[in-house]
């Protein structure tokens, strides 16, 4: 395999000026977290560690996962850092039986349910268990939730005059053309986290999803929407200057191209944020068990938890670390103002999929560009 | 005896494509009308909902748009090309590049049309200073006449690839001999250049239908899937990242293979009554 | 009507330049943007700092030389003879060639995974030539409608039994009398073979190979100038090597 991790941390570090490499709270001095010395043998034996879709600048993934290698020396190859959930679960299926095979996953919650229902993970439960919320886990530790992020606004100020500071502000003409998705809301987790946002806003809940088309609805019969999908491309160059999407993206997109134009972030206030979350699962078929179960632990760690904020990502555990006074002030001051995350919750499996099913059947319908 | 080896190899290709192009097709098939408890027709049935049914609409619009024009505007500039008296240097250049363009298309594609002519582009917003307001006089990027200005830039230069052997198969003998007999250029062309070209444009007009038909990445870059097609309701079943339902991706598969037969078995049809007269002479 | 390019063909050529160069210079353009009003190189010095992206070229076009390969072992003499001797399966080659339109990558994906599912088949999956398997068929389409036209243009028949008469076999018929009479039909059947193969994306993306495509598309979905950059650097490289190969092409020939 001609890709390997000097590669992978080549074009990191070449990429270095554009990603948040080196971001976050600095480990250097901090010890590893505590795992069972046989559990780190085993994995070092194993050697290697296959991971999949994993962006370097998606919640500081880049830096975990070289932290991750620093601390055990396993060789971690990254597949598809793009991928959507879907893929991930199609790498799982065709590539049975492969050294290549991807040894854990991180799927969007209706994947981790549905995979689960096939038969695709393992279950392992890590240390720091209890410390996860029970709404976001597998009772039998099939699959956990690792990170979470809320709906916000990226604005290109080098376009934009005004900011919109709420969900009713993107109705003003001034806005024509501007507004952009990261995807179809038809199965781009970042689209459905921005409608369901909106609905929330206007009078909807986990339940009804509808009064968020609605919205969109009357953005696009404004103008407003810009069906293109947005890309940092299309942000940063201007071509689509206000753009949904999670929070630890836009701040991501922000800082990498912090040269070039001035974006900025808000999680609008008008109602209780939307938030959504990713879940972490180990392949029934991993190839390399014992350092799936090393990664899981790392990940679940203080320190792996506290990765995820140097990335602009809520880990799981935050409240837990919070409240144990484990998260430093510099990193919090980082964050978009805590009032902004005040009471977010998820939507139960089941009414996310009632909201699917409500997009698929009405967002045609409503939403005419 | 040649026979034989000329059977090996035409067996050869069929075998192979039998495996690898059909087996799947055959197991789309199965999945389209079979679910967890047995056969059923549900998933077939579902593609006349409203939603799937306008994908299908859609689709055909924009196929047979794109393939329209980049038939006529491909032929045109592959033939004045190809004239014998056109430097040697533009007919390479003309011919790398449609190469290379037939193969442009996807993200990059969508983002140059996007920064030019989006909603907030540079050549939208040039002529807006001239006075000319393209969005406020009714058009729009992202509609299937603007998916259909985009996906020329692929049509074109397909076509120009593959009428090229064609055209240069036309004999100037023939075109001396027309106007020796007193024929008009135009003339020529209605009776002896076009229908002669007729089976390669009409084979040409079925490979850039079904290459716009078949194409999803510069669409969805486009448009977020808001404007139905029936690739972008595939890949939301298929490949997304909220849940996936394969049973009515393999339907709308199932239902884009009958069209493209419908297509096949008209242009033979036609192609064979194009045909006819060329072989009598 | 003369020979040269008439008024008429400089408009009709005029008006393509301005359509194909407009949108392919804003992303040169945006490419060369670095903020603000400054311009420069960075976003390509990026690029060419990244050895993934030398390794993923080179892998991507190992795969389209072999694709090519392939088709013109299975597909030219299938169809040549299709045209000889059995012009009644005309059809079925053309449904064959259609199916590649209408069947999604995904689920063909998912087909021949199934199909190799078994453990004797573990070697084939792990190279990346696998992909030429998936590549074959993609490409199939468009060669197969170039290699049509161009067979139809000749009069097949005709040629082969004069070839006869003169006591060729079928091998030096094909070989020296058909071939080169093919020769703008295999020209154009390799170039669009190329394009198609060093653009495809899906396959490899899913099986997780990473090609040339996948790279760009990973690239896209995180750096703004460099995507852009990236995609005007591979549409000159790609046009200027083509237009190499043709040049070359036609020297050798000039000879004659």
């Amino acid at each position: 395999m001609s890709f390997n991790r000097r590669s992978l941390l080549a074009t990191g570090a070449a990429a270095g000026a554009f990603s948040l490499l080196g971001r976050g709270p600095s480990f250097a001095a901090t010890p590893g977290p505590n795992v069972p010395a046989n559990l780190i043998a085993a994995a070092k034996k194993e050697g290697q560690i296959n991971v999949i879709a994993l962006p370097r600048d998606w919640a500081n993934w880049g830096v975990s996962m070289d932290r991750f290698q620093e601390l055990y020396g396993l060789k971690l190859d990254n597949a598809n850092p793009d991928g959507s959930s879907a893929e991930e679960l199609q790498a799982i299926r065709s590539l049975k039986g492969q050294k290549r095979a991807p040894d854990v996953v991180d799927v969007g919650p209706a994947f981790a349910i549905s995979g689960a229902k096939e038969g695709l993970y393992a279950p392992y439960k890590v240390a720091t268990w209890k410390d996860i919320p029970n709404d976001v886990k597998h009772p039998d530790g099939l699959w956990y939730g690792d990170y979470y992020g809320v709906a916000s606004f990226a604005v290109n100020k080098s376009v934009v005059k005004t900011t919109p500071m709420t969900w009713a502000d993107l109705k003003k003409p001034e806005y024509k053309g501007m507004i952009a998705l990261n995807g179809n809301p038809l199965s781009a987790g970042a689209a459905i986290g921005a409608v369901y946002a909106a609905a929330i806003a206007n009078g909807g809940s986990f339940d009804n999803i509808n009064p968020g088309i609605e919205f969109f609805g009357e953005l696009a019969r404004l103008g407003n929407l810009n069906p293109a999908v947005a890309t940092p491309a299309t942000l940063v160059a201007g071509q689509t200057p206000i753009v949904i999407n999670w929070d630890y993206l836009s701040l991501g997109y922000k800082q990498a191209n912090a040269d070039k134009a001035n974006i900025e972030v808000l999680v609008p206030k008008e109602a209780r944020p939307f938030g959504n979350y990713y879940c972490q699962a180990i392949s029934k078929f991993a190839p390399n068990p014992n350092a799936a179960k090393l990664w899981m632990e790392y990940v679940y760690s203080d320190e792996g938890q506290l990765a995820f904020l140097g990335g602009f990502a809520h880990p799981i555990r935050f409240d837990a670390l919070v409240a144990a006074g484990k998260v430093p002030e510099a990193v919090m001051k980082t964050l978009p103002p805590a009032e902004g995350y005040k009471g977010v919750k998820f939507p139960t499996p089941d009414q996310a999929a009632k909201a699917k099913k409500d997009l698929t059947d009405n967002w045609p319908k409503v939403v005419k560009i | 005896m040649k026979a034989p080896v000329a059977w090996l190899f035409i067996g050869a290709f069929i075998g192979v494509s039998a495996i690898f192009l059909v087996a799947p097709t055959v197991m789309l098939a199965i999945q389209a009308i079979s679910d967890d408890e047995g056969w059923t027709l549900e998933y077939l049935l579902d593609l006349q909902q409203y939603r799937y049914w306008v994908a299908f609409v859609h689709s055909m619009q924009l196929s047979v748009a794109s393939a329209t024009v980049g038939v006529v505007a491909g032929a045109l500039i592959a033939f004045a090309v190809l004239k014998p008296g056109t430097p040697r240097w533009l007919n390479q250049a003309v011919t790398s590049f449609s190469a290379v363009a037939a193969n442009f298309a996807g993200v990059p594609l969508a983002f140059a049309f996007v920064a030019t002519i989006g909603s907030l582009g540079l050549l939208t917003n040039l002529l807006k200073t001239i006075g000319i307001d393209l969005y406020g006089m009714g058009f729009s990027l992202f509609s299937i006449t603007g998916l259909t200005v985009v996906y020329s830039y692929f049509q074109i230069p397909l076509m120009v690839i593959v009428i090229t052997p064609a055209i240069q198969a036309l004999r100037p003998s023939w075109r001396e001999a027309a106007e020796n007999l007193g024929a008009s250029g135009l003339e020529y062309w209605r009776h002896v250049g076009l229908p002669v070209l007729a089976p390669s444009l009409l084979a040409g007009w079925i490979l850039l239908f079904g290459s716009a038909f078949s194409a999803y990445a510069t669409a969805y870059a486009l448009t977020s899937g808001n404007i139905g097609l029936v690739t972008t309701e595939i890949a939301n079943v298929l490949s997304g990242n909220v849940a996936s339902e394969p049973q009515i991706g393999a339907a709308l598969s199932v239902g884009m293979i009958v069209v493209m037969v419908v297509v096949l078995a008209l242009s033979t049809w036609l192609t064979r009554r194009a045909s006819r007269w060329v072989k009598q002479a | 009507m003369s020979n040269r390019l008439g008024l008429g063909g400089w408009v009709i050529l005029g008006l393509a330049f301005a359509f194909f160069a407009l949108p392919l210079g804003m992303s040169a353009a945006f490419s060369f943007w670095e903020g603000g009003d400054r311009y420069g190189f960075a976003a390509y010095r990026w690029l060419a700092a990244s050895p993934a992206l030398g390794e993923a070229l080179w892998l991507s076009v190992r795969l389209a030389l072999a694709t090519v390969a392939a088709l013109v072992v299975l597909l030219v003499p299938a169809m040549i003879f299709m045209n000889l001797y059995a012009p009644k399966l005309r059809p079925l080659f053309e449904f064959i060639a259609a199916l590649p339109f209408v069947i999604p990558a995904i689920a063909l994906v998912a087909g021949l995974t199934e199909l190799f599912s078994g453990e004797q088949w573990g070697w084939l999956k792990e190279t990346p030539f696998f992909l030429v398997i998936p590549y074959f068929f993609l490409a199939l389409p468009y060669v197969y409608r170039a290699l049509d036209v161009g067979l139809q243009a000749l009069d097949l028949t005709t040629l082969t039994e004069a070839g006869q008469s003169l006591g060729a076999d079928m091998g030096q018929i094909i070989g020296l009398v058909v071939l080169p009479s093919l020769r703008s039909a295999l020209v154009g059947s390799t170039l669009l073979t190329l394009a198609v193969v060093i653009g495809e994306f899906t396959f490899a993306n899913v099986l997780l190979f990473r090609t040339y495509a996948v790279f760009i598309n990973q690239i896209g979905q995180h750096e703004a100038t460099a995507a852009a950059a990236l995609s005007f650097a591979s549409f000159i490289a790609t046009w200027v090597a083509m237009l190499i190969v043709l040049v070359a092409g036609s020297r050798k020939q000039g000879g004659r």
